[in-house]
Parts: C-alpha cells; sequence; structure tokens
C-alpha cells in the first residue's frame, strides 16, 4: 500500500517534503543564521574573483555584458510570452500548443544559460552592493523558484500528455504562475540598479 | 544644427514636467522600468521572428504564421517602448541630446526600420514559396540577421546612454567624441 | 467519465507548487505595493488610499 502510493505519487511528495523543509528552516531561522557567513564570498567576488577585476576595471565590457543580459531577459521574456499567452488561449490559437511549447522551450533555456551566466559577471562586479539588497535575494529565490518549477514540474506536465486532456484550469495556473514568476525576476533586477 | 538641437532641448528642460519628472520619487524609475521591461515584448517577439527565419527556432512551424502572430505583441511593445522613451528623453533633454550613444542609437533605430520595411516587403512578395521550409531563403535570411544585429547594438547603446565615459564635460575640447556629441555646455542642465 | 478520471502524479505536483509559488509571489508585490504608497505618503503626504496612522 505505502510502496504503491509512494511508486505512484513520487513528484507529488517530493513537493511536499520540499516546501515542508522551507518551512522548518524558515521557523529555525536558518537564513539568518547563514546569511553573514556568504559576506566573505561576496566581497572576495567583487575585488578578487576574475568577474570581479574585469567588472570593476573595464566599464565599457561590463556595460556590453550588461546589455547583453538584458538582450537574453529579451529572449526568455519572448518565449515565456508566446508560451504563457498560447496556453491561456490569448495568441496563437490556430496552432497546437505542444508543438509551441516544445519549440520556445529549447529558445527558453538557451537564454537562460545566457542570462545567467552574463548575470554572475554583472552580480561579481557589484557583489560588495548586491549582498545587502533585499531585492536582489528575492530575484534569486524567485530564479530559483522559477528554474525548478519550468524545468520540473511545468515542462514535465506539459510534454507528458496532450493539452488538451490535462484541466484547463491547471494549465491556467501553470501560465499565471510562469508569467508573474518570470516577471518579478525581470523586475527585481531593473530594481537592483536603481538602489 | 547642433546648436538648434540644444535649444530645443533646453526649452523641454525648463518646462516644468520634465523636473517633475526628473526628480520625483519612483516616476522616474517607473518609466524607466516599463521601457526596459517591454523589450520583452517588444524584441522577444522580433527575436522569434528573425530565429524561426534562420531556422533556430520552430522550424516545423510556418514562417508566416509565426511572422502573422507575433507581430501584434511586437507592434504594441514598440510603441509603448517608444512613448517611455519619449518621456525618458524629455526628462533629461540636455545631456541625452549631447550623448554619443544616443545619437548612434537614434540613426540605427532608422537604420532598423529601413530594414524592418524591406524584410516585409520581400517576406510578402514570396513567402508562399517558402512557408515550411526551415530555413527562409538567403535574402530574407540577411534581414533577419541584419535586424538581430542592429537590435541587438541598439540596446547595447541604450544602456551606455547611462554612463559618463564620453559625457561633453570629460572629453577635451575639438575631440571626436566631443564632434560628435554636438557638446554645447552639455552638463550645464539636465 | 471524464470526471472520474484520476488525475495525475506530475499533474497534482503543477496544482502544489503553482498554488505555493503563486500565493507567495501575490503576497510579496501586494506587501510592496503597500510599503509603497506608505512611502509615498510620508515623502508628500497627500495619498491617503489607506488610513495610515503616520500621516496627518
Amino acid at each position: 500500500m505505502l510502496n504503491s502510493l509512494l511508486s505512484q505519487y513520487t513528484r507529488s511528495l517530493i513537493l511536499v517534503a520540499v516546501l515542508l523543509l522551507i518551512v522548518i528552516l524558515e521557523v529555525l531561522e536558518v537564513r539568518a543564521a547563514i546569511y553573514p557567513g556568504l559576506l566573505p564570498f561576496f566581497e572576495w567576488a567583487r575585488s578578487s574573483s576574475w568577474l570581479g577585476l574585469i567588472g570593476t576595471t573595464y566599464g565599457s565590457i561590463y556595460a556590453t555584458v550588461e546589455a547583453v543580459h538584458l538582450l537574453s531577459m529579451a529572449v526568455i521574456g519572448g518565449t515565456v510570452l508566446a508560451t504563457d499567452l498560447r496556453l491561456l488561449g490569448v495568441v496563437f490559437r490556430d496552432l497546437p500548443s505542444e508543438t509551441l511549447t516544445k519549440g520556445t522551450h529549447k529558445v527558453f533555456s538557451a537564454a537562460l544559460i545566457s542570462a545567467i551566466a552574463t548575470g554572475i559577471f554583472c552580480a561579481a562586479g557589484v557583489g560588495d552592493k548586491v549582498y545587502y539588497m533585499e531585492v536582489f535575494w528575492i530575484k534569486m529565490l524567485a530564479l530559483v523558484a522559477g528554474s525548478l518549477f519550468v524545468f520540473l514540474v511545468k515542462q514535465p506536465l506539459l510534454n507528458s500528455m496532450p493539452h488538451d486532456e490535462i484541466n484547463p484550469w491547471t494549465i491556467r495556473l501553470l501560465a499565471v504562475t510562469s508569467l508573474l514568476i518570470w516577471f518579478t525576476v525581470a523586475a527585481t533586477g531593473r530594481w537592483i540598479g536603481f538602489s | 544644427m547642433n546648436q538648434f538641437i540644444f535649444d530645443i532641448a533646453v526649452m523641454l528642460d525648463n518646462t516644468q514636467w520634465s523636473t517633475l519628472l526628473h526628480e520625483s520619487y519612483y516616476m522616474y524609475n517607473w518609466v524607466e522600468s516599463t521601457h526596459v521591461l517591454t523589450l520583452v515584448l517588444c524584441l522577444g517577439m522580433l527575436f522569434l521572428i528573425d530565429l524561426r527565419m534562420l531556422g533556430y527556432a520552430f522550424p516545423g512551424v510556418p514562417a508566416s504564421s509565426i511572422a502573422d502572430r507575433l507581430n501584434m505583441p511586437m507592434l504594441i511593445g514598440f510603441i509603448v517602448m517608444f512613448i517611455t522613451g519619449i518621456l525618458l528623453f524629455y526628462a533629461v533633454p540636455v545631456r541625452t541630446s549631447q550623448s554619443v550613444w544616443f545619437r548612434f542609437k537614434m540613426v540605427l533605430l532608422v537604420a532598423a526600420a529601413v530594414n524592418a520595411f524591406m524584410f516585409h516587403k520581400r517576406m510578402n512578395e514570396s513567402v508562399s514559396t517558402w512557408d515550411n521550409d526551415a530555413k527562409a531563403p538567403s535574402a530574407v535570411r540577411m534581414g533577419a540577421i541584419l535586424s538581430l544585429t542592429f537590435w541587438s547594438i541598439i540596446v547595447i547603446f541604450g544602456r551606455f546612454i547611462a554612463y559618463d565615459w564620453f559625457d561633453c564635460e570629460y572629453t577635451d575640447a575639438g575631440s571626436l567624441s566631443q564632434l560628435l556629441s554636438g557638446c554645447i555646455n552639455g552638463q550645464a542642465q539636465f | 467519465m471524464d470526471n472520474e478520471k484520476k488525475m495525475t502524479d506530475k499533474e497534482i505536483t503543477a496544482i502544489g507548487a503553482g498554488v505555493a509559488i503563486l500565493g507567495s509571489l501575490l503576497f510579496y508585490w501586494f506587501g510592496q505595493f503597500i510599503s509603497t504608497i506608505e512611502l509615498l505618503e510620508l515623502a508628500y503626504g497627500s495619498l491617503n488610499f489607506f488610513n495610515n496612522p503616520l500621516t496627518f
């Protein structure tokens, strides 16, 4: 009985475990305990790592990488909008959403890798600044949650069966969550520059 | 010509709304964030179309159906970027009008517009013959590559406007960058 | 029958993760909205969307 439950609902049980783990870590205030220990790493990234040294010495390289980061964001956002608005039935209604989802996912993955790579460079150049910014950590949290959500939850479900066999409300929930989470990643990123 | 641009910029700078926008608590940041985040709508869609023409995205979907469906969100994005872009210029007119990056960016925008016009013309003429091919014919591919290049440089130069490397007050009188920026007392006002 | 079809493991995970993430995001943005309003009230004293004791 237990065995069949475990094998039949592995993913759901892992999700429950992860959510529980987050709650426990919060209650035990693990975040506050780890936070001071991260400072040396960020200071090292800013003043001693190669990335930080290049970023702080050559302003033009830093600005160009920032621009590439923005371009990657544009492609990520474009694929997210095309996919999720199709899932919500706003655009591309004549194209099967299975085809579109598969097509955009490849482009999305490539752009996400490019955005993360350029993002690490940008963050390294201002490591001692972003460390103290709440909005930076919100962005990191949203980025991790968004990546796990897309690669481990959304794509597996959408690839596992024809979309019209999935409850339409589940699809809508997936689309809205994905739209909002990537919007959050982009908007908090823009706000890092203002503070 | 530079004097004329300068006079207009000073006139804009002297209006009350320009100061309000520049010095508001959040409004300038919100306008700028909207400008940057709308990249997603405008360039995201444009790049998907271009990547389709080059055969990198959705090779199995007819090119015209990608182009037709994504055109509308792209245009909406472009209009929003255009309006917020004008507002950003309006908030800081004197410095921006004498930024060499801003000037390059405007030239590239015109080039991108010409390219877009030709791209559409070529595409509408011949799309029926290659609609289902993974790659578009070389003339259309060329247009797609040009569009990707122009817009990438536009984004890079747009980012550069925020930096002061070639601001008039930091460059030598008579230098090339002063000539290109058309420096007339660029830092005296915003 | 459609109604009797059991939901798959992947779909349950999707609903659970979706609700959790969407909920936290909405909570975050609502909090941002409130704190922005309060800050603008403090700065300008003119916005009164909520009855904030800090403004007179």
